[in-house]
């Protein structure tokens, strides 16, 4: 089982790198997850915005919402919002507010 | 993770009498078919230079006839007299936890079902076939790595892979309508939903809403250019079906009939299956076999849709738009196994001003290493993404800067492809190149006020 040596946890993630318990999840982890997994050295407010909105979203659904909901939430554009994250809104945001890896062709 | 650790505990947690209802369960995956390709392979290795799994790691257990050899061996042991009495001269081994697990890794493990071997095959054994006998049989015994599964049971539940809800779905059909109204400057622009006696039902790969709705919207452009009358449907929506991955029948069968209970709901004429390679294979060439009907429609994939229209002189495009080159990765389930080879080629030489075919292609194309589930299979992502350095190598001996791909888990796989190993390209579908090329129409007046 791969682990996430981190803040001197260990985190059990899957081989794609996504949180196995997503209650392991801080903003620090998501700075981690950032440049270890998506090669970002800084997280910009527009990042945040991003990723708190997936966290809230979970947090009350136990689900990743629609791409349409975070440009909702956050005003960003589409485009904008794949250009903050390289890997995309599955494998890039999702990954870093430390959601499961979502189903379906991703 | 824990769901592999799972998958290893139920494996060697088998009683006896689950390896024999195993055994059962397997026989009923045989036809006369399977049997005769289980008995067939001569071991003459031609086919593992077909594998982009033994090609990129050289292991014999990624030989096509290691693997087929792993499920051949249970079969002679317990179906062939010669492998009862004599089973170490004839390869035979008893169905038991080892040779379950060599079956899981051989068919879930270092396969993506894409069926190369078998063009590749001396003797004509479908090893690709065999393979889905033996993750059927692996499924209903519960031995199928969970993440996997789950996405069928999603699918079961939800009526789509993604589990996304009927108001998501439409508040992101609106949302992408207002765009494309935008973006064509036509405000009669519209995705039509539930639209009961269009001539077209268009269907869509849950991700495309959830995270990459820019492939819908390319799809709508160009469905509003050539003045189709189409529908999406408001339920029974998904084109993907994960029971050709789990190679459950009954599963298969049970999503399969989604799309054809939306065709009888709102009388359309024709099913178009949006850029998938599985979904295509699925509802077109398996659905009428696991669900033992025959659709009384028409079942075609969007890239012979694009294709008529272009021969129909409904859309105008000018290649001049998109100028960078750009090469074509052949989906194994639309093309080898689909059957869908020319159409896309057409549309391209059309739309791009630079259009390469990468080495090999059409029917001898490499997988991208993501198809046959492999993309949801977290335990394999290694596997995964080493496998794929063979389309990676493909592509950049192309030259080319932007790759199409009519298929969204190809593309997904392409992408992570990209960032290993620094291709530097950008992926799309086809319809988004087509939007890109399309020329707008005149319009039918000059406006008003205007100098």
């Amino acid at each position: 089982m791969p682990t996430l040596d981190f803040g001197g946890r260990k985190l059990e993630v899957n081989e794609d790198g996504f949180l196995i318990h997503p209650e392991d999840w801080d903003e620090e982890l998501a700075r981690h997850l950032a440049r270890a997994e998506e090669g970002l050295d800084a997280l910009t407010d527009e990042h945040w915005s991003v990723i708190r909105f997936i966290r809230g979203h979970f947090e009350e659904t136990r689900a990743a919402p629609m791409v349409r909901s975070v440009c909702k939430a956050t005003g960003l554009p589409l485009k904008r919002v794949y250009e903050l994250f390289p890997s995309g809104p599955a494998r890039g945001a999702c990954k870093l507010a430390g959601l499961p890896k979502p189903d379906g062709c991703v | 993770m824990a769901e592999i650790d799972a998958l290893d505990a139920r494996v060697a947690a088998l009683s006896d009498a689950d390896l024999a209802r195993g055994l059962a369960l397997f026989r009923t995956k045989l036809g006369p078919a399977e049997a005769a390709w289980l008995q067939t392979c001569v071991h003459c290795g031609l086919c593992a230079e077909s594998c982009h799994y033994y090609l990129a790691d050289h292991e014999p257990a990624s030989v096509p006839a290691h693997k087929l050899a792993q499920v051949a061996a249970g079969f002679r042991r317990h179906f062939t007299t010669a492998g009862r009495i004599a089973p170490a001269l004839t390869g035979a081994r008893p169905f038991d936890r080892d040779l379950v697990r060599a079956w899981v890794e051989s068919a879930f493990g270092r396969c993506t079902v894409c069926g190369r071997c078998s063009l590749n095959c001396t003797t004509g054994v479908d090893i690709a076939a065999v393979m889905r006998a033996a993750r059927g049989t692996l499924t209903e015994m519960g031995l199928i790595p969970d993440d996997l599964q789950q996405i069928v049971a999603t699918t079961l539940a939800t009526g789509n892979s993604m589990g996304i809800p009927r108001a998501d779905w439409l508040d992101t059909v609106q949302w992408i309508e207002e765009e494309t109204r935008q973006a064509v400057g036509d405000p009669a622009a519209r995705i039509p939903v539930d639209k009961h006696g269009a001539r077209i039902l268009f269907t869509v790969n849950p991700r495309e809403p959830k995270f990459f709705p820019l492939g819908l919207q390319a799809s709508a452009t160009v469905l509003h250019a050539a003045g189709e009358d189409w529908t999406v449907a408001g339920e029974g929506w998904d084109l993907t079906n994960y029971g050709l991955f789990n190679a459950s029948r009954a599963e298969g069968g049970a999503i399969a009939a989604n799309l054809l209970a939306s065709m009888e709901r709102l009388g359309c004429r024709t099913l178009v299956i949006g850029e998938c390679g599985h979904g295509f294979a699925a509802a077109r060439w398996e659905a009428a076999e696991w669900l033992q009907r025959r659709p009384g429609f028409r079942i075609i994939s969007f890239l012979e849709l694009m294709d008529e229209y272009f021969r129909q002189g409904r859309l105008r495009v000018d290649p001049s738009r998109v100028r960078e080159r750009a090469t074509l990765h052949d989906p194994c389930n639309t093309v080898r196994q689909g059957g869908i080879v020319e159409p896309q080629r057409a549309i391209l030489r059309r739309c791009l001003a630079d259009f390469v075919e990468m080495t090999p292609n059409r029917a001898g194309n490499f997988c991208c290493g993501g198809g046959g589930g492999q993309l949801s299979m977290s335990r394999y992502r290694d596997k995964r993404l080493q496998s794929g350095g063979v389309k990676a190598a493909q592509i950049r001996a192309t030259g080319a800067r932007i790759v199409v791909a009519p298929c969204h888990n190809c593309i997904d796989q392409l992408m992570e492809l990209n960032r290993e190993y620094k291709l530097g390209v950008v992926v799309r579908t086809v319809a988004e190149i087509v939007a890109d090329a399309l020329v707008p129409p005149a319009p039918a007046t000059q406006p008003q006020g205007e100098p």
